[in-house]
């Protein structure tokens, strides 16, 4: 019919229409789907600052990403991580830090600790799998880590699920394109 | 070519379509001429009968047009509204977290943060009720104003629900008395292969029919009373 012909001649007549539900919709309803996409970030959003208010922690979870504490933690295992004051650093403990200057953290157990009165501290790291300690790791001049570059405590972890991370960090295209198909299937398809 | 496919559209179909196409028709400034293109409105809708989402939003659209266009109903946003500004409002806080701690950085921005994070859940939960409870599965309220100017508006209401992998689909019309506030309603339940034919497109012949026996049994017992 010329009707049809009119139209159709300027957008595909058949296969896919990925448009096809929006120019269904009315003013409200577009919003609606922007909106609906903006929700899925914030939500995602929030949970992660939820999850920094509760721990306390900058960055609640890391995933470790040498194997210089092997065979404790492996390259691509998540850690969950919680930074409350009060609770004291010993020897011992794993502990996640950032060396000034540097802002990849780095997951390494705590072997030497000085502790003044009023609770200061002075402690010193080394990963289980390395020969010797960080000091060599630390800023020139720096023999110390202090209370204020540590991220968090390990409190807990997941095997493998970080690898993830690591293969979008390496391929970061692969990063973005995955992103955009999610975020396009989100603003393009009509939520019932 | 475009004045042959305007002349067509004016002519064929209901005065619905008349009414859509002048508003582009005449000259036809480039503006509103793409924007008609880009709109399907009047084009018969098909969609993919396999996918369950799309064949309900379809009738649903198709009930709507039926009743805003036909009956001349005018439509009541004010459900769609409260939905959206709850939405809205949720996303202004995690807007407002994500800006107070991009310039003040944790821990100083602890506070603040743990507001907006508390708000931001507590406006989740109000939108689950409010989709629940106030919303249900409602996506139509229109108005028919009284031709007298005197009394309150009489309120009909189009809800309608399809299970997933089913067939069954249930339309239900809630016809609410200005004057007298009482609430009534008629609903059919139906197979979508009655209004569906086997290329996914909805047959508005089938369809339409059922529509308007709805509208009709509330209206009738109306005035009956």
């Amino acid at each position: 019919m010329v009707r049809a012909g009119v139209v159709g001649t300027h957008l595909p007549t058949s296969g896919l229409d990925i448009f096809g539900d929006l120019r269904k919709m009315n003013k409200r309803q577009l919003y609606y789907q922007v909106l609906n996409f903006a929700m899925i970030v914030s939500s995602a959003l929030m949970i992660w600052k939820g999850l920094i208010v509760l721990t306390g922690s900058e960055s609640p979870i890391v995933v470790v990403l040498s194997g210089s504490m092997e065979p404790a933690f492996h390259r691509g295992d998540l850690l969950f991580l919680t930074n409350f004051r009060e609770d004291p650093i010993r020897a011992g403990e794993i502990v996640v830090f950032k060396v000034e200057g540097r802002d990849i953290p780095i997951v390494h157990r705590v072997i030497k600790v000085h502790e003044k009165d009023n609770g200061d501290i002075k402690f010193l790291t080394k990963g289980d799998n390395n020969e010797v300690d960080d000091r060599g790791l630390y800023k020139e001049g720096q023999n110390w880590l202090e209370k204020k570059d540590v991220v968090g405590r390990a409190r807990g972890f997941l095997p493998y699920v970080g690898m993830v991370t690591i293969i979008m960090n390496d391929y970061p295209k692969f990063k973005y394109a995955l992103l955009a198909i999610m975020g396009a299937y989100v603003l393009l398809k009509r939520e019932s | 070519m475009a004045a042959a496919g305007q002349g067509g559209r004016s002519g064929g179909g209901g005065g619905s379509s008349g009414a859509g196409g002048g508003s582009s028709c005449g000259t036809g400034s480039g503006r509103s001429g793409l924007l008609d293109k880009w709109k399907i409105d009047d084009k018969p809708v098909k969609i993919d009968k396999w996918d369950g989402s799309a064949v309900k939003n379809s009738l649903d659209d198709s009930a709507k047009k039926v009743l805003l266009e036909k009956y001349k109903y005018v439509e009541n946003f004010g459900l769609i509204d409260g939905r959206l500004t709850i939405c809205t409002i949720s996303c202004f806080f995690a807007i407002v977290a994500l800006i107070w701690d991009y310039m003040h950085p944790f821990p100083e921005s602890k506070p603040v943060l743990a507001l907006c994070v508390i708000s931001y859940f507590v406006m989740m939960g109000i939108l689950t009720i409010y989709t629940s409870y106030k919303e249900k599965s409602i996506f139509l309220v229109a108005h028919r104003k009284d031709p007298t100017g005197m009394d309150p508006d009489d309120i009909w209401q189009l809800s309608s629900s399809l299970k997933r992998f089913d067939d069954k689909y249930t339309l239900k019309l809630t016809f609410i008395s200005g004057r007298t506030k009482q609430q009534r309603e008629a609903e059919f339940t139906r197979s979508i292969a009655k209004f569906f034919d086997h290329s996914g497109t909805l047959v508005m012949d089938a369809y339409e029919p059922e529509i308007s026996r709805l509208h009709d049994s509330l209206a009738t017992e109306r005035k009956i009373k």
